[in-house]
C-alpha cells in the first residue's frame, strides 16, 4: 500500500465510480472531490492510470456491492420506517414505531438470546469434542479416514436436509429415536422431543453440536502443520495423553480456536434452516432465532414487511459489528 | 486428510490409551451415523425399495427428482461462474495493483462476510422483482454470488498476495497491458485457488434453501434443497407416504454427497486457506 490512512473518503472515491446510482449524490460528490484532491497532490499520470485500471478490474464487484449491499441496506433502513407488505405499494410512514414494537417483543429478544446460547453451545462442543476428535483422528488411529468422513460430511450437506432428518428422527410417536429406545426397553427415556420446551431446546443445541465437522477440519489442518518436536520431548518425559491434550496441544491451537469461534458465531446468524426445519421455532417461539424471526415476518401475509425490516436491520448491525471486531482482531494478530 | 506424523502417533503409544480412544471413537461415530440410519430405515417403511423407484418414475407435485437435480446444478454452475469471474478480476486488483484507499476498500468488502441471507431478504425480494428475475435461474444465482463474493475476495487475495510481484513486473516490462497480464500470468497461477473456489460455490449453492424458496414461485424451478420443504408438503402429510418422504430426503442428499465425495480435497483446501465463512 502506497498511502496511509485513506479513511472513508478513500473508500468513496474508489467505490463511487461510474456505476454509482443517481440516488447517492453525496457519495458521488465526495468521490469527485477526493479524486480532484488526489490529482493535485500526487503523483503524475502513471498513478492515475493505475487508479483507472484498478477501477476497471473492480467494476463488476462494485456493481454487485452497490446493488445488493449498499442499495440493499438503504432500502432496508427505509422500509424499516414504514408499514408495508411484499408488494411495496402505498407504504405508510410510521417513524420508529417498528423499532419500538421490536424491542418490546419478548420473542425477538429471546430469538437474539437464543442465537447467543446456540452459538455458545456450538463453540463449547467444537472446542472440546471437536478438538478432541481432531486430535484422536490425527494420531493415526485405525479407520481414521472413515471417521473423519462420518463427522465432516453432515456439515457439508444442505442444512435443510440434516435438520429435517433430525425433525423426523425426534418425532415422539414414530420417530426412530423413540422407537429404538422403546425396543431397547428404555421407554422412560423416550420423550416428546419437539413439543416439550426444554427438550426442543436441547434438540436444536444437539443439531448445532452435530454440525461440528468444520471445526474438526480446521483443527485437523492445523494439527498436520504442527511442529512436533516439543510433543516428542513431552512424550519421552512420560506425559500422559490427557495431559498432553490439555497442557500442550490445546494452547498450541490458539489461532484455530479463534477461527472456530468466529466461524461459529457468524454461522449462528445464518443457521435459519437448523431451526426452521426441526422445531420451526416452536414450541411457542422457544427455539426461535434471529433468522427464523425475520423470515417468518417477511413472508407472512399482511403489512409486516416494515417490521421484518426493522428486525433485519438490528440483526445486520449485530453481524457487521461482530465482523468488524473480528477483522480488527486478525489485523492486530498479523502485526 | 493429511498424513499422520510420527510424533502424533507417539501420542497414543500406550496400548491401553489406544484401546480407550478407539472405543470412544466408535461410540461417537455410531451417534453421528444414527440420523442417517434413521432416515434410511424410515425411507423403507411402507413400500420398501419401491419408495425409491417410485420417486424416479412419478413426479412429486410438478417436478421429478431429476428436475430438482438439474435445477440445482444449473444454479450452482451459474453461481460458480459469476463468483469466479468477478472474484478473479477483483482479486487481481487487490493483490497486484496499487491504488489509493485499497486497504479500506478491501476491509469494507470483507466486512460483508458476516451478512446473513435472512437479513437482506426484503431488499433482495424487491431488487429481483424489479429486475424481472423472478422464476429465473439468474435471479437466484446473482444473490447467492453477492453473498459469496466477500469470501471469494478474501480467498483470492490471500492466494494472490503470495504470487511473486516479480512475475507480474516481468510481464509488464515486456509491455504487456494489465488485461494481458491478468489473462496470461495471473489466471493460470491462480488456477488452484479458482478450482477450490468454484467447488465451494457449487457446494454452497446446493446447500441454499433460502433464496430458491423465496425467489421461485413456479414449482418447476424447485431445487434439491428447496424440495426438502415442497416434498414434505406433498408427502409428509399422509402417514402412508412417510416412507416415500424419507426416501426423497435420502435421494435429495445425493448431489451434495457426490460433490463432497469427489471434491473433498478442494473443499478442505479452499476453506482452510480462505479462513472463515460458515
Amino acid at each position: 500500500m502506497t498511502t496511509t490512512a485513506p479513511g472513508p473518503a478513500g473508500t468513496a472515491s474508489a467505490g463511487a465510480g461510474p456505476a454509482a446510482p443517481r440516488r447517492l449524490p453525496g457519495l458521488r460528490r465526495a468521490g469527485k472531490a477526493g479524486r480532484a484532491r488526489k490529482a493535485k497532490r500526487i503523483d503524475g499520470p502513471q498513478q492515475r492510470g493505475m487508479m483507472r485500471t484498478a477501477l476497471l478490474f473492480l467494476l463488476p464487484l462494485l456493481a454487485f456491492y452497490l446493488v445488493f449491499y449498499v442499495f440493499g441496506f438503504v432500502f432496508l433502513a427505509r422500509t424499516s420506517l414504514q408499514r408495508t407488505d411484499l408488494s411495496f405499494m402505498d407504504p405508510e410512514s410510521v417513524g420508529l414505531e417498528n423499532y419500538r414494537l421490536l424491542f418490546t417483543d419478548d420473542r425477538f429478544i429471546r430469538a437474539l438470546l437464543n442465537n447467543v446460547v446456540f452459538a455458545a453451545a456450538a463453540v463449547a462442543g467444537a472446542l472440546t469434542l471437536g478438538f478432541f476428535l481432531a486430535v484422536v483422528l490425527s494420531t493415526g488411529i485405525r479407520g481414521r479416514k472413515v471417521f473423519y468422513a462420518v463427522f465432516l460430511v453432515p456439515s457439508l450437506m444442505p442444512v435443510a436436509l440434516i435438520a429435517s432428518v433430525f425433525g423426523g428422527m425426534m418425532e415422539s410417536r414414530y420417530g426412530t429415536l423413540n422407537e429404538t429406545l422403546r425396543s431397547a426397553h428404555l421407554d422412560f427415556l423416550a420423550g416428546h422431543w419437539l413439543t416439550e420446551p426444554g427438550l426442543a431446546y436441547a434438540v436444536v443445541i444437539g443439531i448445532f453440536v452435530y454440525l461440528v465437522g468444520l471445526p474438526i477440519m480446521y483443527y485437523t489442518a492445523d494439527l498436520s502443520a504442527l511442529n512436533t518436536s516439543l510433543l516428542e520431548a513431552a512424550v519421552l518425559d512420560g506425559a500422559s495423553f490427557p495431559q498432553l491434550l490439555r497442557t500442550m496441544l490445546f494452547p498450541l491451537m490458539r489461532t484455530t480456536h479463534k477461527t472456530v469461534v468466529i466461524s461459529i458465531l457468524l454461522m449462528s446468524f445464518r443457521a435459519f434452516e437448523i431451526v426452521f426445519f426441526s422445531t420451526k421455532g416452536g414450541p411457542a417461539g422457544g427455539t426461535e432465532i434471529s433468522g427464523t424471526y425475520v423470515y417468518n415476518y417477511a413472508t407472512s401475509p399482511g403489512p409486516r414487511v416494515g417490521y421484518a425490516s426493522a428486525a433485519a436491520v438490528v440483526v445486520l448491525l449485530l453481524a457487521l459489528l461482530l465482523s468488524a471486531i473480528q477483522l480488527r482482531f486478525s489485523k492486530k494478530s498479523e502485526e | 486428510m493429511a498424513e499422520t506424523s510420527d510424533a502424533m502417533r507417539v501420542l497414543t503409544g500406550r496400548k491401553r490409551d489406544r484401546r480407550i480412544l478407539q472405543g470412544m471413537l466408535l461410540l461417537m461415530g455410531a451417534i453421528w451415523l444414527f440420523p442417517i440410519y434413521a432416515a434410511i430405515k424410515r425411507s423403507l417403511e411402507g413400500g420398501g425399495t419401491g419408495n425409491y423407484t417410485a420417486l424416479f418414475t412419478d413426479p412429486v407435485g410438478d417436478v421429478t427428482i431429476y428436475d430438482t437435480y438439474l435445477n440445482s446444478f444449473i444454479i450452482a454452475a451459474l453461481h460458480a461462474a459469476i463468483v469466479v469471474g468477478v472474484g478473479a478480476l477483483a482479486g487481481y486488483a487487490f493483490s497486484k495493483l496499487h491504488f489509493r484507499g485499497k486497504e479500506a476498500l478491501y476491509y469494507g468488502i470483507v466486512l460483508c462476510l458476516a451478512v446473513p441471507g435472512t437479513a437482506i431478504l426484503v431488499p433482495l425480494y424487491y431488487t429481483i422483482r424489479e429486475a424481472g428475475l423472478f422464476d429465473n435461474y439468474l435471479g437466484v444465482a446473482l444473490p447467492e454470488a453477492a453473498l459469496t463474493l466477500p469470501f471469494a475476495v478474501l480467498l483470492l487475495r490471500n492466494f494472490g498476495d503470495n504470487i511473486p510481484d516479480s512475475l507480474i513486473e516481468a510481464a509488464r516490462m515486456d509491455r504487456a497491458g494489465h488485461w494481458q497480464v491478468f489473462r496470461t500470468v495471473y489466471l493460470p497461477l491462480c488456477r488452484p485457488a479458482l478450482v477450490n473456489l468454484s467447488i465451494l460455490c457449487v457446494m454452497w449453492s446446493l446447500q441454499d434453501f433460502l433464496f430458491p424458496s423465496l425467489l421461485f414461485t413456479d414449482e418447476k424451478y424447485t431445487t434439491a434443497a428447496k424440495a426438502v420443504q415442497s416434498f414434505q408438503q406433498y408427502l409428509a402429510t399422509s402417514p402412508s407416504d412417510i416412507g416415500k418422504y424419507n426416501a426423497s430426503l435420502v435421494l435429495l442428499a445425493v448431489p451434495a454427497l457426490l460433490l463432497v465425495v469427489f471434491g473433498l480435497r478442494f473443499i478442505t483446501a479452499g476453506l482452510t486457506s480462505g479462513g472463515v465463512k460458515e
